[in-house]
C-alpha cells in the first residue's frame, strides 16, 4: 500500500470515529423510535426487530399528542427568530460602521446582558410578566427570547459586518445610494452567508431553550421541550415515545439547516473585491 | 375561558330527565333493553349524586377559577378526568396545569414567593411544608376542617385518610397539605428466582445481604440489588433515610441536625457496601424508573422502592417478569425497626388567595380527596390505568381495592398495608425549612461515597459542615 493510500484511509477512519460519536446517538434515537417499549429494553439491544410506526402515531395523535407544543415551538421561535434578525443586522451594522456617541460602551452592555446566567433572571423575568399578565402568552415567551437572541445575533452580525471591504460601501455612497439601499443592496448579500448562520443558530437556540419555556410558559403556550420531557414521568419512562417526539422535534431544525446550507457555502465563496476580506 | 356552568348544570339535569323518558319508552317497548339505559343514568347520576349527601353548600363558591399544578402522572390524569363533574357540582372552575416533577417544587415557589396566587392548590412534596409554613405562604387546614360550612366530617370523614399521610403534611399539629395519593417503600423481589433457591424475602438487613449473595450471579445476567443512586433529595436520599432511621440515627441532636453520627456512618458504609458488591454498576445513576425498567426485564433480584412501582411491572406491553413477582416489608434495621417513607402528593391552600378563592380551592381538595373520588380514580375507573396509591384507611381495607391489588404480585396488599400502619416514621428525614439545601447536600455525600470519591465518615462531616453553614442561615 502506498504511503498516500495509508494517509487516506488513516484519515477515514478518524473522521469515521468523530463522525460515530456524532451519529450514534442519533441513529439510537431513530432506532428506538421505531421499536416497541418492549424492545427498547431488550438485551442484546435488537438491531433486527419489527419496526413499527406506534410510537410516531401516538405522540403525534395520541392522547398526549404533541402537535400543539410543535405549533407553540414553530410560533415562539418562528417569530422570534424574524425579529430578531430584524432588529439585529441594522443594529449591527450601526455598530459595525457608523460613528456613533457610546458606541463602545453601547456594544459592550449588549455583550454584559448575556454574561448573566439565565437562572439568575428567571425570578425577575417571573414577576415582570405576571405583573403585565403575559405569563403563559406567546407575546411574553417572545419578549423574553428576544432578551438572550438579539445580543448574540447582534454580535455575530457585527464580526461579519465588519468583514466587509469599506471600499465597496464608499463606492456605493459614491453613487449616491444612501445608507439604507447600501445597506439593502450592498452590504446585505455580502454577508448572506452570516445571515444563514446567525438566523440558524438564533433559531435554534430558542427551539432547544427549556429553562425559560418550562417556568414561564404553561398550558396555553407549551413548548415541544417541555412536552417531551412529560414522557418521563415520575412513574415510568416511555422511552420509545421520547425518542420518536424527538426525532420529530428536530425535523424542523434538520430542514432549515439544510436550506440555509446553500446560503453559507456561497457567502463562504463569493468574494466580490479581489483578495477580499479584512486585511 | 369562563364557562357558563349554570348552564351546563342545566343541560346535565335536561340529559337525565331525558333518559329517564327513555328509560320509560324502553320500559314499554321491552324489558330487555333496560338495564343498559339505568346503568348509563346512573352512571351520569354518579358524577354529582353521591357528593351531594354531604350537607354543606358545594355552590357557595360559584363563578370562581382555580387553577392547579399537577405532575404528568396516570394519578392525576384520573383525576383530571372526573374534573368536570367537580364543575357542574360546584360550578367553580378549574384548570390544570401539568408541570414536570423536576420543575413543579420550582414553579411553585415562584409562585408562593411572589405572592401571585397563580396556582390555588399545587401537588406539593411533604419535605417543602415547613419552609412553606415559616414564611406563612399556605393556610392551615384545620381551620377548613372544623368549618361546618365547609366541611360534613359525616361525610367526608376526615379522621378516616391515613394518619401518616397526615403527619407528615403537618407542622406543630397542624394540617397544611391534605393528602391525594402517597406511597409506602417495600421490598419487591423475585418470587420464583427465591422459591428456586429456597429463600425468604429478608426480614432483616443482614438476611437481605444473604440472600443477595445467594441470588447474585451477573454473568447470567441477574444483580442481586438495586437500590436509587442517582444523586437528589428525591433520589438517592430517598433510601438511605431509611436506612439511617433503621440503623437507630436520629436526626436531631441538642436541637440541632446532626448527620455525621456512627449510625449515619454505618447506614451509609451498608449502602455503599451493598451496592458496590450487588448491583449493576450503571445503579450510581439509576432513579427508581430505571430500576423497575431493570427489573421488569429480569435482571435484577430484589430492589426496595415505592410500592406504586408495581404497575411498571405488572404492565404487559413492557415487563417480563408478570406472575413472578413478590412484595415484602423493609428489612428491619440493628435497632429493630422497619422504617418507609411518608411520601404523598398532597394538596395545600395558597395564602395568596383571595377568601372566596380559598373556599373554591378548599372543595376541590375535600372532593378530590372524598372516599367516593378516591374510588372513582381508582378500582371504579374506567381507563387501564387504576390508582394503588388511595387515601384512606377505610379503602385500602375495602374488598374492592384488595382485589384490585392482588393480581399485582404475591403478598403485595399485606406488605403494603402493615408497611403503611405500622412502618411508617414523620421523622425519616429531617423535617426543618431548609430541607432542600440540606437534602441536597446529602445526596451529593451519598453518591460520592457510592463511586468511591470519598469514604462514608469524610463524606459525611463534609456534609455536616455544609449542613452547619447551611442552618445558620
Amino acid at each position: 500500500m502506498s504511503r498516500r493510500a495509508l494517509r487516506a484511509l488513516l484519515l477515514l477512519a478518524g473522521a469515521s470515529v468523530l463522525l460515530a460519536v456524532w451519529a450514534f446517538p442519533i441513529l439510537w434515537g431513530l432506532l428506538t423510535s421505531l421499536k416497541t417499549e418492549r424492545d427498547v429494553l431488550a438485551y442484546p439491544p435488537k438491531l433486527i426487530f419489527e419496526p413499527t410506526l406506534a410510537n410516531y402515531r401516538e405522540v403525534l395523535f395520541g392522547s398526549a399528542s404533541i402537535l400543539p407544543n410543535l405549533w407553540s415551538s414553530l410560533v415562539v421561535t418562528g417569530i422570534t427568530t424574524i425579529l430578531t434578525m430584524l432588529l439585529a443586522v441594522p443594529a449591527a451594522y450601526a455598530l459595525a460602521r457608523l460613528d456613533l456617541p457610546g458606541k463602545r460602551s453601547g456594544g459592550f452592555y449588549v455583550l454584559a446582558t448575556q454574561m448573566l446566567p439565565p437562572v439568575g433572571l428567571i425570578i425577575p423575568y417571573f414577576l415582570v410578566l405576571q405583573r403585565v399578565g403575559w405569563l403563559d402568552t406567546y407575546q411574553g415567551m417572545i419578549a423574553i427570547y428576544l432578551t438572550f437572541s438579539l445580543p448574540f445575533a447582534i454580535w455575530l452580525m457585527v464580526s461579519y459586518l465588519e468583514d466587509v471591504p469599506r471600499e465597496m460601501e464608499e463606492a456605493a455612497l459614491l453613487d449616491r445610494a444612501g445608507r439604507i439601499r447600501t445597506l439593502l443592496y450592498v452590504i446585505l448579500p455580502q454577508v448572506r452567508g452570516g445571515i444563514a448562520v446567525t438566523t440558524i443558530f438564533v433559531f435554534l437556540n430558542a427551539w432547544n431553550e427549556f429553562l425559560f419555556a418550562v417556568v414561564l410558559g404553561g398550558n396555553r403556550v407549551r413548548t415541544v421541550n417541555v412536552a417531551m420531557f412529560n414522557f418521563i414521568s415520575v412513574e415510568q419512562t416511555l422511552w420509545a415515545r421520547l425518542a420518536a417526539a424527538a426525532m420529530i422535534a428536530m425535523a424542523p431544525v434538520i430542514i432549515l439547516g439544510l436550506l440555509a446550507q446553500r446560503h453559507i457555502v456561497k457567502g463562504l465563496t463569493v468574494g466580490a473585491v479581489k483578495g477580499g476580506g479584512r486585511r | 375561558m369562563t364557562r357558563d356552568f349554570d348552564d351546563r348544570a342545566t343541560r346535565c339535569r335536561a340529559i337525565n330527565r331525558r333518559q329517564l323518558l327513555q328509560h320509560a319508552a324502553a320500559f314499554g317497548a321491552g324489558a330487555l333493553a333496560a338495564p343498559a339505559i339505568v346503568g348509563n343514568a346512573l352512571a351520569q347520576q354518579a358524577g354529582i349524586g353521591s357528593y351531594q349527601q354531604a350537607k354543606i353548600n358545594w355552590r357557595q363558591a360559584a363563578g370562581e377559577q382555580i387553577t392547579v399544578a399537577v405532575i404528568p402522572a396516570s394519578y392525576f390524569d384520573n383525576l383530571i378526568s372526573l374534573a368536570p363533574d367537580f364543575e357542574a357540582l360546584t360550578g367553580v372552575s378549574v384548570r390544570f396545569e401539568k408541570v414536570p416533577p423536576g420543575q413543579i417544587r420550582q414553579k411553585a415557589m415562584l409562585d408562593l414567593t411572589s405572592k401571585t396566587a397563580t396556582y390555588a392548590t399545587h401537588a406539593a412534596d411533604p419535605m417543602y411544608y415547613p419552609l412553606y409554613v415559616s414564611n406563612k405562604w399556605v393556610e392551615p387546614l384545620d381551620r377548613f376542617v372544623a368549618d361546618t360550612t365547609l366541611t360534613d366530617n359525616a361525610w367526608f370523614n376526615y379522621e378516616d385518610v391515613l394518619r401518616a399521610w397526615r403527619d407528615a403534611n403537618s407542622v406543630e399539629g397542624k394540617l397544611y397539605g391534605m393528602p391525594y395519593d402517597g406511597e409506602v417503600t417495600v421490598q419487591v423481589y423475585r418470587k420464583d428466582v427465591y422459591d428456586a433457591k429456597g429463600l425468604k424475602p429478608a426480614d432483616t438487613l443482614d438476611q437481605f445481604v444473604e440472600n443477595a449473595k445467594a441470588v447474585h450471579d451477573p454473568n447470567n445476567r441477574l444483580w442481586a440489588v438495586a437500590l436509587r443512586g442517582f444523586a437528589g433529595a428525591g433520589q438517592n436520599m430517598y433510601i438511605y433515610p431509611s436506612l439511617f432511621r433503621s440503623f437507630g440515627g436520629n436526626w436531631f441532636e441538642g436541637g440541632k441536625i446532626r448527620v455525621n453520627s456512627a449510625a449515619a456512618v454505618s447506614a451509609l458504609d451498608w449502602y455503599v457496601d451493598v451496592q458496590s458488591r450487588f448491583a449493576p454498576a450503571a445503579v450510581r445513576n439509576w432513579n427508581w424508573p430505571d430500576i423497575a425498567d431493570a427489573f421488569s426485564q429480569g435482571t435484577l433480584g430484589v430492589y426496595i422502592d415505592a410500592h406504586s412501582s408495581a404497575a411498571v411491572l405488572n404492565n404487559p406491553e413492557k415487563s417480563k417478569v408478570i406472575g413472578k413477582i413478590g412484595y415484602a416489608r423493609w428489612p428491619k434495621g440493628p435497632n429493630g425497626k422497619r422504617v418507609t417513607s411518608i411520601w404523598n402528593w398532597g394538596f395545600p391552600i395558597n395564602a395568596a388567595l383571595s377568601d372566596k378563592a380559598k373556599r373554591a380551592t378548599w372543595l376541590f381538595i375535600t372532593w378530590a380527596a372524598s372516599a367516593e373520588t378516591q374510588a372513582r380514580t381508582s378500582w371504579r375507573f374506567a381507563g387501564p390505568a387504576k390508582r394503588s396509591g388511595v387515601n384512606r384507611t377505610s379503602l385500602w381495607r375495602s374488598p374492592d381495592f384488595v382485589g384490585l391489588m392482588r393480581a399485582s404480585g404475591s403478598n403485595f396488599v399485606e406488605a403494603a398495608l402493615e408497611s403503611l400502619e405500622q412502618d411508617t416514621d414523620v421523622d425519616w428525614r429531617p423535617r426543618v425549612p431548609q430541607w432542600p439545601a440540606v437534602g441536597e447536600t446529602m445526596a451529593t455525600a451519598i453518591q460520592s461515597a457510592l463511586v468511591g470519591q470519598k469514604k462514608s465518615k469524610d463524606a459525611l462531616d463534609e456534609a455536616q459542615t455544609r449542613i452547619d453553614q447551611i442552618m445558620r442561615g
